[in-house]
């Protein structure tokens, strides 16, 4: 069960619901630590001063920047003061179209569930849950998290409230800041071509299923650690050779073949 | 700048393949700290030390070590993990295709951009026309580094963009929490005046509006405290819950009417605090970039 890592308010209009926030994803990766080979005593990170050596204690370690060749230097209690005085509620701007968002704006998925269980906060909670839901919109607005202010997009996902961190759209790349993403007459399509390529899409077409994938790296992690604990011989695992294949010559006869090849499997 | 390309293969699928670059979209801008000793400005760095003995233990003798339940290690050589990654690296195969609107973009986790190398434009070209016509994605794997990811290739303005996935089950499933449910559903009318609430605040997308504003207050309090002023912390002042739920959508409703009139072309937010002359984005993200 995880625990709360935020408790504040969501506020709309004039409705606040008081929310916790948890994480909606969680690690699952296969996690390793460093030891010493040759005592087998665990490795341990110390934090020591370069200038002569010293370990640090955690409370003389402050955050460093350095501006035009002067190093400033600030805590992490002078660092919440760059944060907007309402640091425990998520203030609802405007709400947008899901669809209109690029996904690549989204970042760190959470869920917002309702901090207690009295009637007034959980039916305010499913007030909002269900307006959303039903008029397809996602409210759209800021955060505080560890002293920082966050963009957040707030829509209904899975019976809940979910509630996800946004990159700033100047942090993304545009295609035009690519030269190598082909335009204008550069390998310009035929209509012919790209009609082949929709009919082997709709060939190799199939319902998204998330749950039908497996994490093929954690699996083969957790083979090597099996084969590893009743042998301590060393362990080859094979490693496909995959070569960088030249462009198909003829794309047509290309795209035709694995058409005929799509329909038949 | 010119970006840089952080890997170079070939998009596999069906029979067709071509030869891509591939780019992070990513350029985050945040600022970024480095860990200082505060009492004399030295840099910190970090040493790895025997958890016991305190002392200092050289590279060649640190490996990676997985601890079973019963408290017993497996030790792991590296090139035992790199083979783990299953392939070279070379391919990114396209499995099957899917509607775009059935992923939920929860699933997607980072985003890149694809290029064509010389050669690979024309069917690059066309990939991208089909996957735009249709709405399509195509779903594969592609072995990034050291791991395999699970990869959605989707059309997007004039690229090919690439997504790592995050897999079921590295999502939260809602029935594993704890929610505490209402006795009694909400009304037809107070849903009915949700509604048109959100209607009311509904807006199109217009990402640029949003600036990061902490991103300038964090420069410009950098800024304060470079010219050796003090910096002092401020008090929250937090809304308290909703009494009455009825009353407090019907004056949201009047009120947001108002503001919708009124806010039109004005910018989100008030803006009070990004009040900094000198935190000039340009300015910020080099830094970041020569930390």
């Amino acid at each position: 069960m995880p625990q709360g890592i935020w408790n504040g308010t969501l506020s709309f209009g004039l409705v606040a619901v008081p929310v916790r926030m948890v994480s909606a994803t969680r690690d699952r990766d296969v996690h390793f630590h460093q030891i010493d080979v040759e005592t087998g005593e665990r490795i341990a990170v110390q934090r020591v001063c370069e200038a002569d050596g010293q370990e640090v204690p955690w409370e003389d370690i402050g955050r460093g920047y350095d501006l035009d060749d002067q190093l400033v230097t600030l805590t992490d209690d002078e660092l919440a003061a760059a944060a907007p005085e309402r640091t425990h509620t998520i203030e609802i701007e405007e709400f947008v179209d899901l669809a209109a968002i690029d996904p690549a704006q989204f970042d760190h998925p959470y869920f917002l569930l309702p901090s207690s269980d009295s009637e007034g906060t959980t039916r305010a909670y499913q007030l909002l849950r269900d307006a959303m839901a039903s008029t397809n919109q996602v409210a759209i607005g800021r955060v505080v998290l560890r002293s920082s202010e966050y963009l957040v997009a707030v829509r209904q996902r899975d019976q809940l409230l979910s509630m996800t961190t946004m990159l700033f759209a100047d942090e993304l790349r545009s295609a035009d800041e690519i030269d190598s993403v082909p335009t204008g007459s550069t390998g310009e399509p035929t209509r012919g071509e790209v009609a082949e390529a929709v009919k082997l899409i709709d060939a190799m077409t199939r319902e998204f299923d998330p749950a039908g994938y497996e994490n093929r790296y954690r699996a083969r992690l957790t083979e090597l650690i099996e084969s590893k604990r009743t042998s301590k011989r060393k362990v080859e695992l094979s490693v496909e050779d995959e070569a960088a294949t030249a462009p198909a010559p003829d794309l047509m006869a290309a795209l035709k073949a694995s058409l005929e090849r799509a329909r038949r499997d | 700048m010119p970006a840089r390309s952080l890997w170079n293969g070939t998009v596999a699928f069906g029979e067709v393949t071509f030869p891509v670059k591939l780019y992070s979209v990513v350029q985050e801008h945040r600022v970024r700290f480095r860990e200082v000793h505060l009492s004399d400005g030295g840099r910190i760095v970090h040493r790895r030390v025997g958890s016991e003995s305190g002392q200092e233990v050289p590279n060649e003798r640190i490996r990676k070590a997985y601890e079973l339940s019963d408290g017993n290690q497996v030790v792991l050589e590296d090139e035992e993990i790199a083979a783990a990654r299953g392939s070279n690296g070379k391919v990114i195969q396209i499995e099957h295709f899917t509607a775009g609107d059935a992923i939920d973009p929860v699933y997607y986790d980072r985003p890149y951009l694809l290029g064509a190398q010389p050669g690979g434009e024309h069917a690059y070209r066309v990939l991208l026309a089909a996957l735009e016509q249709t709405g399509k994605v195509g779903i594969g794997r592609f072995t990034l580094r050291t791991r395999e990811q699970l990869i959605a290739m989707a059309a997007h303005g004039e690229a090919l963009r690439l997504y790592t996935m995050r897999f079921a089950d590295e999502l939260v499933p809602s029935s594993e929490l704890d929610v505490p449910t209402a006795s009694r559903e909400p009304s037809a009318r107070e849903l009915e005046m949700a509604e048109r609430l959100v209607d009311t605040l509904a807006q199109e997308w217009e990402p640029e509006r949003y600036e990061d504003r902490h991103r300038d207050a964090v420069m410009a309090l950098i800024e304060q405290k470079a010219s050796g002023a003090e910096v002092q912390a401020r008090a929250a002042a937090e809304p308290p819950p909703t009494p009455d739920l009825l009353a407090a959508l019907e004056q949201s409703l009047a009120v947001g009417t108002g503001r919708k009139r009124e806010r039109a072309p004005a910018k989100v937010g008030s803006g009070s605090k990004t009040g900094s002359k000198t935190g000039s984005k340009t300015g910020s993200s080099s830094k970041v970039k020569s930390r």
